[in-house]
C-alpha cells in the first residue's frame, strides 16, 4: 500500500464528506429537520461531528483501496453507491422506528448516495497504484 | 448466482434473528430511557416492512461488495469486509450522535453489537460465497 497516497486520499475525502454534509444535511435539509426539532440537539457537538467524519473516510479510504487498488476514479465512485445502499438500508430501518418524515428518509438515501459516489471517484482518482492489484482473487 | 442467493439468505436470517434479540429484548430498556426518540410500538409494528427491505437491502450490498472485490479470500476476507464496513458505520453512528440526542451508552452498545454482527455476517457470507474459479480447484 502506498501510505502517501492513502493519506492524501483519505484527506480529501474527509474534507469532501463534511463539506458535504454541512452543506446537505446541515443547510439544504434545515428546514425538512426542523419538522422534528424532538430528534435533535439544540447544536451539534462538533467534536464527535468532526471524529465520526474522520473515522467514516478512514475506512471508506482503507475499503476503496483494499477493493479496487488501481480502479481509478469509476471503479471506486461505483463501490461508493453500493456503499450507500448499506447506509439506505441502515435508514429505512431508522425510519421504521423514529418518527422521521419521508422527506427526511429520502434527503438522508439521496444524500448518502451522492456523497459516497463522489467520496469514491475522488479517492480512486487521488490512489491510482501503479503496483499490480493486490484484491483478493482466489487462487487458482 | 446460486451461491449469492444462499449466502444473502443466511447472512439475513442471521441479522433478522440478531437485530430481534438485541433491539426487541436485550437493549429494551435503554430505548425505554428516550421515549422521545422512538415511534410507538402500533406504528413500529405498521412500518416493520421497512425494516425487513431495509436489512435486505444492506446484506445485498454487502454480499455485492464481498463477490466483486473480497470473494476467494473466504472466512477471515468476509470478516475483514464487516469490520471494514462497521467501523465506517461506526463513524457515521458517532456523527448521528452529535446531532441526535442518544444516550452515549446506547451508541456503545450499539456499536460493540454492529461490530459483532458484522463479523458473523461477514463470515457467513465468506464461508458460503466461493467464485468460480475456487469451486472448480
Amino acid at each position: 500500500m502506498d501510505w502517501k497516497k492513502f493519506f492524501i486520499a483519505f484527506v480529501a475525502a474527509f474534507g469532501f464528506l463534511f463539506l458535504f454534509g454541512f452543506v446537505w444535511y446541515g443547510m439544504l435539509m434545515h428546514g425538512a429537520h426542523q419538522e422534528v426539532p424532538t430528534l435533535l440537539r439544540a447544536k451539534p457537538d462538533f467534536p464527535w461531528l468532526i471524529l465520526g467524519h474522520i473515522v467514516m473516510a478512514f475506512f471508506f479510504t482503507m475499503l476503496c483501496v483494499r477493493f479496487v487498488p488501481a480502479g481509478g476514479p469509476s471503479g471506486c465512485a461505483m463501490l461508493g453507491i453500493v456503499v450507500a445502499l448499506i447506509y439506505a438500508g441502515a435508514d429505512l430501518i431508522t425510519f421504521a422506528v423514529q418518527p422521521l418524515t419521508t422527506k427526511i428518509l429520502c434527503g438522508w438515501i439521496v444524500g448518502d448516495l451522492i456523497q459516497f459516489a463522489i467520496a469514491g471517484a475522488i479517492i480512486g482518482a487521488i490512489y491510482k497504484s501503479s503496483s499490480p492489484a493486490t484484491r483478493y482473487v482466489p487462487n487458482s | 448466482m446460486k451461491r449469492f442467493i444462499i449466502a444473502f439468505i443466511a447472512a439475513y436470517i442471521f441479522m433478522f434473528a440478531w437485530g430481534w434479540l438485541l433491539n426487541g429484548v436485550l437493549l429494551k430498556d435503554v430505548y425505554a430511557e428516550t421515549p422521545n426518540l422512538w415511534r410507538s410500538q402500533s406504528e413500529m409494528m405498521s412500518l416493520f416492512h421497512w425494516i425487513i427491505i431495509g436489512q435486505a437491502l444492506l446484506i445485498f450490498a454487502f454480499v455485492a461488495i464481498y463477490a466483486s472485490g473480497f470473494a476467494g479470500g473466504g472466512v477471515m476476507a468476509g470478516i475483514r469486509l464487516g469490520v471494514l464496513l462497521e467501523v465506517a458505520a461506526i463513524g457515521m453512528r458517532l456523527a448521528i450522535y452529535a446531532i441526535q440526542p442518544f444516550p452515549g451508552k446506547l451508541i456503545i452498545y450499539g456499536s460493540a453489537s454492529g461490530l459483532i454482527e458484522m463479523i458473523i455476517v461477514g463470515a457467513i457470507v465468506g464461508a458460503i460465497y466461493k467464485p468460480t474459479a475456487v469451486r472448480a480447484s
